[in-house]
């Protein structure tokens, strides 16, 4: 099975009209505004999927069983709090909001295991029989949007079973009954989409299960060039796992901060989503252009509070402005040390050479910051993989997000090179910790 | 299919926000908004008469020198500023009456391989097209190495921009101006 940029970038083609497909019912029956935000194609490995799944507390899921063109499982995931604002929007006064916003944790894991498709299992107050119907059906129209288009990219059908709701904190009432879900160390592509109704985001993921065959056949379909193995993707999630290790221990030698990975992924997305998904938010930015296999940038982003934090724990004394000629130069400096330990992850996967510039420093508005390293890569891509890393020190409130976007061609031909059996050699598992919410 | 009720509350004034190489026409009282632009330019278009104006949140300097007629014209500045012109005389606009305001086209990092500065190029490709087509430009705030958002009353002509109060050391102050 192989797959290629052109193949992937038709799923973000069709995950995105899904999403707008799915918007657009919404806006048909909330009579709100729903537009569509960012759409991501992400890579994980079937653990991570559990783990995800299990982090940051409850959840409801809409799931639906498909066959014909496709056979396995859509699954689209809401935290608790997404689908409270989803429920605010479509129930108005009839949502009773005076639940707690978040059951707590061993009376929702009792409730998970009795939960079920539309039965009357004892679900927490929040989600009443009105409010699963109501879940039930949003998760049916989005569900339905995505595999109408998956089914026209397909040019046949698609057949759904009715919704089945799910609702818990841990990844058994997600994925039971589920034969399709990828194994502990299988890769699979997953969609995150966000849909925004009367200006807040309601985001949700969209899990789907495909049978193994059936996938293949459509990857051959659309692929146009060689591309590469898809065994090879473990190569993606080990270069992110490697470049996160590193980032974090130079900031725990740098700072004295323990530091912790709260997040790696990999996306496939748009240009033009990346600065927008920085957005409005006034931040402190490193960047680094990076040559070799692969070249590119890599971008360290401080929340404000975070860089001032940073300066703290870097200098003997805190200066008068954190940002000043002192800061920054303190700033800098764990980011290049962060950015060499990055790439030296990476090339240490790929087994090449990346080297990187000084870095450049910027405090600004994360769009705007973005935007100039988007425009470098002109016209000539139109799709990016983003290794999208966040590391924090949650005692010290310090957290540093780091965007890495590597050349597409580039990226391709060290994945094309790497030894996948190499790679396997390599301890499996790292410190990636779980969230026990 | 069930009617749930609508969200109750007064109606506020619309906003419209354009995205990275989107452009957006409008003859109604809408504010067109494009936040966080670096190197990209924003071009502002409007005829106060006929009260028809348009937004285009551009990327990079020419689609013409990119080749064949882009799919996507508003990720060019010279495509997108046909594109928006043609829409809005199509919304009523007349030609002769549109004028132009220009903001964003910083150059926010130095790296050697950024040569002379995109943002400078897309400043420099929309004034040439504005040029062709006999627009005038009437404001701009362009360049320097600041972050801008700009919202855009298409019916005024009013572009408000905003840069964030960031700055250290280069001298270019933070607030708001009206265009």
């Amino acid at each position: 099975m192989r797959l290629d940029t052109t193949a992937l970038g038709t799923f973000h083609e069709m995950a995105r009209e899904g999403a707008g497909i799915a918007a657009g019912r919404l806006t048909g029956i909330a009579e709100v505004e729903a537009r569509v935000g960012i759409t991501k194609l992400n890579f994980v490995r079937g653990n991570e999927i559990r783990k995800e799944l299990a982090a940051g507390g409850e959840k409801v899921a809409v799931r639906v069983e498909l066959s014909g063109a496709i056979e396995g499982h859509s699954m689209v995931v809401f935290d608790a709090d997404s689908a409270r604002r989803v429920l605010e929007t479509l129930l108005g006064e009839e949502f009773d909001d005076t639940a707690p916003a978040v059951a707590d944790g061993e009376d929702a894991a009792v409730d998970a295991t009795g939960t079920d498709a539309g039965a009357d299992a004892a679900a927490p107050a929040e989600f009443d029989e009105l409010s699963q119907s109501a879940m039930e059906e949003v998760g049916q129209i989005i569900n339905s949007g995505f595999v109408d288009g998956w089914a026209d990219v397909l040019e046949t059908a698609i057949d759904m079973t009715t919704p089945q709701f799910v609702q818990g904190t841990d990844p058994e009432p997600f994925l039971d009954g589920i034969d399709t879900t990828p194994g502990e160390e299988d890769m699979a592509i997953m969609f995150r989409s966000q849909i925004e109704a009367v200006g807040e985001a309601i985001g949700f993921t969209h899990y789907l299960f495909p049978d193994h065959d059936d996938f293949a056949d459509l990857l051959d379909r659309l692929r146009e060039t060689e591309g590469i193995e898809y065994d090879k993707l473990v190569g993606f999630d080990r270069m992110a796992q490697r470049g996160a290790e590193e980032v974090a221990d130079n900031i725990s030698t740098m700072t004295g901060f323990d530091t912790e990975i709260e997040l790696r992924r990999l996306n496939f997305v748009p240009m033009a989503a990346i600065p927008q998904e920085l957005g409005n938010r006034q931040l402190i930015a490193v960047a680094f252009e990076f040559e070799g296999t692969p070249s590119g940038y890599l971008v360290f982003c401080f929340e404000e509070e975070s860089a001032a934090t940073v300066v703290e724990g870097m200098l003997p004394s805190a200066p008068d402005d954190a940002f000043g000629e002192m800061g920054q130069s303190a700033i800098k400096e764990l980011s290049n040390i962060m950015a060499s330990g990055f790439l030296d992850g990476w090339a240490n996967v790929l087994d090449t050479n990346i080297d990187h510039t000084p870095p450049e420093y910027s405090h600004d508005l994360g769009a705007a910051v973005m935007d100039p390293i988007v425009l470098q890569f002109g016209d000539s891509q139109e799709f990016a993989f983003v290794f999208d890393t966040h590391v924090q020190a949650a005692e010290r409130g310090f957290d540093v997000e780091i965007y890495a976007i590597p050349d597409e061609d580039d990226l391709e031909r060290a994945l094309s090179q790497l030894d996948v059996d190499r790679i396997d050699d390599e301890p499996i598992e790292a410190d990636f910790p779980i969230d026990e919410a | 299919m069930k009617t749930y009720g609508s969200e109750p509350g007064a109606p506020t004034p619309q906003q419209v926000q354009v995205g990275i190489s989107e452009f957006v026409v409008t003859d109604a009282d809408t504010t067109l908004k494009s936040y966080g632009l670096g190197s990209c330019l924003a071009v502002a278009l409007y005829d106060d008469q006929a009260e028809v104006g348009g937004l285009a949140h551009v990327m990079l300097p020419s689609g013409d020198e990119a080749g064949s007629e882009p799919t996507n014209p508003g990720k060019f500045a010279d495509t997108a500023i046909r594109a928006l012109l043609r829409r809005m005389v199509e919304e009523g606009a007349t030609y002769t009456d549109v004028e132009a305001k220009i903001a964003g086209g910083s150059d926010m990092f130095e790296f050697e391989s950024f040569g002379e500065g995109v943002g400078i190029r897309n400043v420099e490709a929309a004034k040439s097209e504005l040029e062709k087509l006999g627009v005038p430009l009437v404001a701009e705030d362009v360049g320097g190495k600041k972050g801008r958002t700009v919202e855009f009353n298409a019916t005024t002509g009013v572009l408000t921009i905003t840069v964030a109060d960031g700055e250290v050391d280069d001298g270019e102050g933070a607030g708001v101006t009206e265009l």
